[in-house]
């Protein structure tokens, strides 16, 4: 057996393992784990194709996670719009405000546009608290909003986790193939190049700062649909949870760690943080509060100063060897190299 | 009008002390080109460290400044030398190593939560002998606590200038920012010059610490609330600059206590970010900021 075929198979597997996955394990618990695994997974490689292909830091992606939510729950209670419809607007509304944020800030520097994007962030927060009502909207400050229950399918609300699995998976999916395919194209390489050296991809001719707006435009589209897909798991919401620096910086921790701007990074990022997260708030909380966030702290400066591409290096090469070792391609190895 | 007055007066006291605080943060930008993102936390370690002093000798806070300005001083330093600095050196072609803004996150996470673990979440106080006092000019109520806080930032402000115009270490420090190969090429250590500058900045959050705590609360995560005030000011008055940093924090310490005359002071906030944007927008490099840092 070849290396190639044996990366396709574990592939396949993988892959068969993870669609089929609520149908061995019933456990609603640890399906929620899973599914909140996928929806980190889902706004950082959304936030990637920002942070790590345009090669900024955007500090402020709570935000529209936020528009998101609000939109879809807004539209959903005022005119009983069905979220699946509310998601797309509550993407819209995002990727708008993405734009018009994006064009003044994207022409500035890496600090000034992490610290733009973070006042932009917390300034929504800040208006949302103070707000019960926008017009004629509920907002409900800082209370937040308690979706009314009606569990159908056109209503976005489920009894069981196991529909909510799915669309988070197949959104990490598309979020992935988006991601993907972007690189293959022109857009990609221009990001990559204008990332790297913006005065030199201006200088050939380049317009860095518009496809980075597009790059914004994208991002905040797909996070703004996280943000309705949040609202309708978790049926209540408020700004503390879905707004603000915490959420923002936990999402580009996440693709930091994992390695920003590569296509796994953002997964596996996910995969080994959230876990992390999870349990020793589970386990330590009682006792320690906040020993998870001095964890968070402690792996983000020890990976940045050890591999500051992520962690994605170190685990495909460790991918790579495990595939040679069980094909026997060990002893080659030295030959090829 | 006499309301008006009264604001703009303990505006201009509160706003110094924020100036204060920026100032620090904006030498170590100035310096190193990085946004120190655990400005705030080194602040909220210096109220500990002043609090603790402070409660366990009981003496006057601003005799606390001799042990607390020194301990800050030594723990910037050695936070750069142990933490920042191997990001740095990895990343020492670029101009403005957005990793270390990372790295300085991790910090500030670790800290606060360090904190949190250590002495729990709880809000403190400590009675000074000044703690509530004031005096009046007039009609005018000026809180003394925070006269001698602007009294302090104008003392630390001229010690800065002189410091950086006059000491070969001072001038070490500029030239490093204007140019660190050049500089290193001219036999200056830069790391040593990024050390010494990183323990500056914090030492002057010692002082902020000392300052506020007659008056303020003692908590954790006290440090977000001046970080994201920091960050606003010395955008707003241009990163890596002095004046820059002490007139953004007057106007902003304005904006919060004339805006507090006509709305609540959660919507000041909303102001104060909306100024924030639209100086973004408008003029980037701030009021007195250079061109070429953004």
């Amino acid at each position: 057996m070849t290396k190639e075929t044996l990366d396709k198979i574990l592939k396949i597997v993988l892959i068969v393992g993870v669609f089929t996955l609520p149908i061995w394990m019933s456990s609603p618990t640890y399906l929620q784990i899973l599914i909140l695994l996928f929806f980190y997974a889902y706004l950082t490689t959304s936030w990637n194709l920002v942070g790590g292909w345009a090669g900024v830091l955007p500090l402020g992606h709570s935000a529209y996670v936020g528009i998101g939510a609000y939109t879809s729950t807004i539209l959903f209670m005022h005119y009983g719009l069905s979220p699946w419809i509310g998601m797309l607007a509550g993407g819209v509304l995002a990727a708008i405000v993405g734009t018009i944020i994006g064009i003044p800030t994207l022409k500035l520097r890496g600090a000034y546009f992490a610290l733009a994007t973070m006042a932009f962030g917390e300034g929504v927060r800040v208006f949302v608290e103070n707000t019960d009502k926008l017009g004629p909207f509920v907002l409900n400050g800082p209370r937040g909003i308690c979706i009314p229950l009606s569990e159908s399918f056109w209503n976005f609300q489920f009894m069981s986790k196991v529909p909510y699995y799915y669309i988070i998976l197949i959104m990490l999916c598309t979020a992935l193939f988006v991601t993907w395919y972007m690189s293959r194209i022109r857009i990609g390489y221009y990001l990559n190049a204008g990332g790297e050296e913006p005065e030199a991809a201006e200088a050939l001719g380049v317009n860095v700062a518009k496809y980075k707006v597009i790059a914004m435009a994208i991002s905040c589209f797909m996070t703004g649909l996280a943000g309705t897909f949040y609202a309708q798991l978790a049926l209540y919401f408020y700004p503390k949870a879905i707004l603000g620096l915490d959420f923002s910086f936990e999402i580009a921790f996440i693709a930091l760690i994992g390695g920003r701007g590569t296509l796994a990074g953002p997964v596996l990022g996910a995969l080994i943080l959230r876990p992390v997260s999870d349990f020793s708030r589970i386990y330590f909380s009682s006792f320690l509060p906040g020993l998870h966030l001095v964890i968070y702290g402690l792996v983000l400066i020890l990976v940045m100063i050890y591999q500051p591409r992520g962690i994605q290096e170190p685990l495909n090469k460790f991918y790579n060897w495990i595939l040679d070792k069980a094909t026997g391609n060990i002893e080659k190895k030295g030959v090829k190299s | 009008m006499d309301f008006i007055i009264q604001a703009i007066v303990s505006g201009t006291l509160m706003g110094s002390i924020y100036g204060l605080a920026a100032l620090g943060l904006t030498l170590i930008f100035g310096v190193i080109k990085v946004i120190n993102f655990a400005h705030g936390s080194c602040l909220m370690v210096g109220m500990y460290a002043a609090y603790w002093v402070v409660m366990l000798t009981g003496v006057n806070p601003y005799l606390a400044l001799i042990v607390v300005v020194p301990l800050l001083f030594f723990f910037g330093y050695f936070l750069q030398d142990i933490v920042i600095k191997p990001v740095l050196e990895a990343q020492s072609d670029v101009r403005e190593p957005t990793e270390v803004i990372i790295v300085t996150s991790g910090v500030w996470y670790i800290l606060d939560n360090i904190t949190l673990m250590i002495f729990g979440a709880e809000y403190r106080v400590v009675q000074t002998s000044i703690t509530g006092k004031a005096f009046e000019i007039g009609e005018i109520i000026v809180s003394t606590p925070k006269l001698y806080g602007l009294i302090a930032t104008v003392i630390v402000s001229v010690a800065l200038v002189w410091f950086l115009k006059y000491t070969k270490m001072g001038k070490a420090i500029r030239a490093a920012s204007l140019d660190r190969e050049a500089a290193s090429l001219m036999g200056i250590n830069q790391y040593r010059v990024y050390n010494i500058a990183f323990g500056i900045g914090t030492a002057i959050m010692g002082v902020v610490g000392c300052v506020l705590i007659p008056f303020y609360y003692v908590f954790p995560t006290v440090g977000v609330i001046f970080d994201v005030k920091c960050f606003i000011i010395v955008v707003l008055g241009g990163l890596g600059s002095i004046p820059g940093a002490l007139l953004g924090g007057v106007i902003i310490g304005l904006i919060e206590s004339i805006g507090a005359q006509f709305m609540t002071s959660t919507w000041t906030e909303l102001i104060v970010y909306l100024v924030f944007l639209a100086v973004l927008f408008v003029k980037p490099a701030g009021l007195f900021g250079e061109k070429r840092d953004w």
